[in-house]
């Protein structure tokens, strides 16, 4: 009996000294960018998120999380009822009469960049490590992620000195209707130029090509990305929808891949060491031999 | 008093009206008649201002017609087109009493003249009917009904132009229409009405004027304009001109 | 055929719509505040300052709450007002603002930036908005002033030949918008997106004042047009007959509804079928006779949107639907109704 009361002072002992050192950190977060929120689960931040935005699919765990809608369409009523003291999102985030009308109601709110460069997810991983209280662990998951990229780069350099670095077309489906073509000064060209392959395609941002001028190309590898349809069901969609893709030599070879879409939008995120590693070894079969040679 | 004085029109570089005098006078009805495309409604679109003269002029007392100013212009002059486009549910009081806009009599006495038009034109029953269930020939006198209104109960220097306001009804309601028209010109206002029918024209009209090819052919009384010559030049027409047996004026009947 | 109901029955009755539109639209919203917080936090707006309210609270009613309700209710008139204007000036009750090309000049200037920005200007974030709303509303004005020039011929205005210049001008502006879309970005594309959807999501005061100004202009002056709008259905020479400068009326009612359709869409993007159906449903019930049928569709414009917006709130709360796709999923079935039953 006399042990209830003492307890309980303890647990509200425990409980005030752990909300005075929260108080600097931020401690109801709503997410609204996909890579953001990959970040943020990645160093283990997880508990901390209230809300995500619908740019936020991954990891699957946070799809159960309250949505706050579009990123550019927030609304500020909406927001509020998650009582959140941070709002993180990219500087796409808006509209921007919320954003004030978020900030007036004591809502913390940071914008990260949405660019996808290195320096950008340097800058990005540095201040969510200081807002989450792990300037540590995002160092740490900053060095990794370019340990990643750099060993990969080095493989994929010694590999394309005996191998063509191979010509590839990234196709964006819609759910099997004629495809857009990543072109440059996007993601996608990005990403494939880091897996060490050659883009194909010359003109700006995603376009239609007309089926000769995809055939005419003659690309090595098609990736393949969809909104809609993942996998093997993305790629039968496509093929059925335009046979003269099914005709290329690419295809005839197998030489097909497909990549997560969320890839593509809102930043560098967690996952992309291993989305290249896979799209790497498909362009260079021999890239494993490498390995070890690149690793000495 | 509308007047017009040589009035020519032109119409796609085409004479279709040429040289028309004539001058409405206070308490008659003046008849127009002419085969199809002999200018009529190119003389009743002139006499109102919808289409201007090529040369001559219009004059409502004597200013011209175009430098009257609207409220004080429909308030002397009313015109029935030959066909409405009205397509929504007014009901008839309603149509009605947009004859009363260029006046600010108010609501009561509005009232008053929208059931007395209505009766006079035999349309009293259509009250509180929708205008868009009526058949062709009732919307027609519920026109009649709201021009009459406009210029109600008609005066000496009021303007009154009808289109073939006849063209849509059945015999008994072509002569009780054309009594109102009739009893409304005693009152004082002069009304011009393009008709069809010679032998209404006959009963019916002061003076007529008898338009083919785009020029008076002939004009005065109905006894001077109806002589079987006339009729046969214009309309092309054989017809023997009697006497009404009662009323006195003349009687066409085609041979 | 009379009324449904008489005016004296439905004007209260509307008002009284309106009025309870008004207070669901400041008491409810994702977050649920006590009805006594609510009054209080509006209390205090009056500068009264009679009780303590939470500044969360406050904040909410006051800033986010009733600047939004005023542009729903501003919205909803000016749509409602302008399409009977419009329905009166086609003398065709399917007729809608849209048609002589505001919405879609509107459209194309919001693009031309919503694009233009993410490529060739950079602007502080703040200003975006702003721009926004002007290009928008220049792009509605500047297209229906050439709509009305092409529908010029001999001083008098063609009211067909403004009807066909409208579609050909409006699919003018689509291939443009095309265009833009063709050359903007994913998230570009969804901006463009979302803004023909339409949002009352982020009212300010500072952005209420433009449309409060226009909405006004228009609440005063079209239904002194009332007269001027039943002689027209009439036929226009019937109109100039009972002594209206029909030339005059129709210049005044295209700039009425172009100012007024222009600042709506610029405030709040595309929002589709008030404007057609609310003047349509009034005149079920009031009849044709613009003296009644304008004030009856401010009214209920007013509240129609406003509680449309609630919906687009409420929802998918704590996300929000656009406004645009509330109004088209109540507006087309009641539509595709009334074509059922005028049919029958």
């Amino acid at each position: 009996m006399r042990l209830e009361p003492i307890l309980a002072g303890l647990c509200t002992g425990l409980l005030l000294s752990t909300a005075s050192l929260a108080d600097e950190l931020p401690q109801r977060w709503i997410s609204a960018g996909g890579a953001a929120t990959e970040w943020i689960v990645e160093l283990g931040g997880q508990d901390r998120l209230v809300g995500v935005d619908t740019t936020s699919q991954h990891p699957e765990t946070v799809t159960a999380l309250p949505s706050v809608g579009y990123q550019r369409q927030l609304s500020a009523e909406g927001v509020l009822t998650l009582a959140p003291d941070l709002l993180l999102g990219t500087e796409e985030m808006g509209p921007p009469p919320v954003l004030i009308q978020l900030e007036k109601a004591g809502v913390r709110i940071e914008r990260l960049s949405a660019s996808s460069e290195l320096n950008a997810l340097e800058d990005n991983l540095l201040r969510l490590g200081a807002l989450l209280g792990e300037p540590e662990r995002a160092q740490l998951a900053l060095e990794d992620f370019h340990r990643q990229l750099n060993d990969l780069q080095r493989q994929i350099k010694l590999a394309s000195k005996t191998d063509q670095p191979p010509g590839v077309l990234l196709l964006l489906g819609v759910g099997g209707n004629s495809p857009l073509v990543a072109g440059r000064n996007t993601m996608a060209d990005w990403l494939l130029r880091q897996a060490g392959a050659r883009n194909l395609a010359e003109h700006e941002g995603y376009k239609n090509l007309a089926a000769e001028a995809m055939l005419a190309l003659d690309a090595d590898w098609l990736v393949l990305t969809d909104r809609q349809l993942r996998g093997v069901e993305g790629q039968q969609a496509l093929m059925a929808q335009n046979p003269s893709l099914a005709a290329s030599r690419a295809v005839r070879e197998g030489h097909l891949l497909s990549i997560d879409p969320t890839l593509l939008v809102g930043g560098l995120g967690p996952g992309l060491p291993d989305a290249l590693r896979q799209l790497s070894h498909a362009f260079y079969p021999r890239l494993q031999e490498h390995r070890a040679e690149a690793s000495q | 008093m509308l007047q017009a004085q040589q009035v020519s029109v032109a119409r796609g570089g085409r004479c279709v009206l040429g040289d028309v005098n004539l001058a409405l006078q206070p308490g008659q009805v003046l008849g127009v008649l002419g085969p199809n495309g002999a200018g009529k409604s190119s003389l009743l679109g002139v006499l109102n201002g919808e289409l201007a003269a090529s040369s001559g002029q219009v004059l409502l007392d004597t200013q011209p017609l175009a430098s009257w100013q609207g409220r004080r212009r429909a308030q002397r002059l009313a015109v029935l087109p030959q066909s409405s486009s009205l397509s929504f549910a007014f009901s008839v009081e309603q149509v009605v009493r947009m004859g009363r806009m260029p006046h600010d009599t108010g609501m009561a006495m509005d009232e008053d003249i929208v059931n007395e038009v209505l009766r006079a034109v035999d349309a009293g029953h259509l009250a509180g009917r929708s205008y868009l269930q009526l058949s062709g020939g009732e919307r027609q006198r519920v026109h009649l009904a709201r021009v009459l209104a406009q210029l109600w109960p008609g005066a000496d220097g009021q303007v009154l132009l009808l289109d073939e306001p006849t063209s849509m009804l059945d015999p008994l309601h072509q002569l009780s229409v054309l009594d109102a028209v009739r009893r409304f010109a005693d009152h004082g206002a002069s009304v011009l009405i393009i008709l069809h029918d010679l032998n209404l024209a006959a009963r019916y009209c002061d003076q007529l004027l008898l338009l083919g090819d785009g020029s008076v052919q002939a004009c005065g009384t109905p006894e001077q304009v109806l002589q079987p010559a006339h009729l046969h030049r214009v309309f092309g027409i054989e017809v023997l001109v009697q006497r009404h047996p009662e009323r006195g004026h003349p009687l066409i009947i085609a041979r | 055929m009379n009324p449904v109901l008489n005016w004296r029955v439905l004007y209260p009755l509307l008002a009284a719509l309106l009025l309870l539109a008004v207070w669901l639209s400041l008491a409810l919203g994702p977050v649920s505040l006590p009805l006594a917080d609510t009054l209080r936090a509006l209390l205090n707006i009056t500068g009264l300052n009679l009780t303590e309210v939470q500044a969360q609270t406050e904040l909410i009613v006051s800033q986010i709450r009733l600047p939004r309700t005023l542009l729903g209710l501003m919205v909803g008139a000016v749509l409602a007002l302008t399409g009977v204007a419009m329905q009166g000036l086609f003398r065709n009750p399917l007729a809608d603002p849209g048609l002589i090309g505001v919405s879609s000049g509107a459209a194309l200037g919001a693009s031309l930036v919503i694009v233009g920005l993410s490529r060739w200007i950079t602007l502080p974030v703040v200003l975006e908005p702003y721009v926004l709303s002007a290009a928008a509303f220049a792009g509605g004005l500047l297209v229906t002033a050439l709509v009305y020039r092409l529908g010029r011929r001999d001083g008098q205005t063609q009211v067909a030949t403004m009807l066909l210049a409208g579609i050909a001008l409006t699919a003018l502006s689509g291939a443009i918008i095309g265009l833009f879309t063709y050359l903007a970005d994913d998230s570009t594309l969804r901006a463009l997106t979302f803004w023909n959807l339409g949002s009352l999501n982020g009212a300010s005061y500072s952005r209420l004042w433009p449309l409060l100004v226009v909405a006004l202009g228009v609440v005063y002056w079209l239904p002194r047009r009332a007269d001027a709008l039943n002689a027209m259905l009439l036929g226009e020479s019937e109109a100039r007959h009972l002594g209206f400068d029909v030339e005059r009326v129709k210049r005044e009612l295209i700039l009425c509804t172009a100012l007024g359709v222009g600042a709506a869409v610029a405030a709040a993007g595309m929002i589709g079928f008030v404007g057609l159906v609310v003047p349509h449903l009034m005149r079920l019930l009031v009849g044709p006779d613009h003296r009644l049928l304008l004030p009856a569709s401010a009214l209920a414009g007013g509240a129609l949107l406003l509680l449309a917006d609630l919906a687009a709130r409420l929802i998918v709360a704590p996300a929000e639907m656009p406004i645009g796709i509330v109004t088209a999923l109540i507006g087309a079935p009641f539509f595709i109704y009334l074509l059922i039953r005028s049919r029958g």
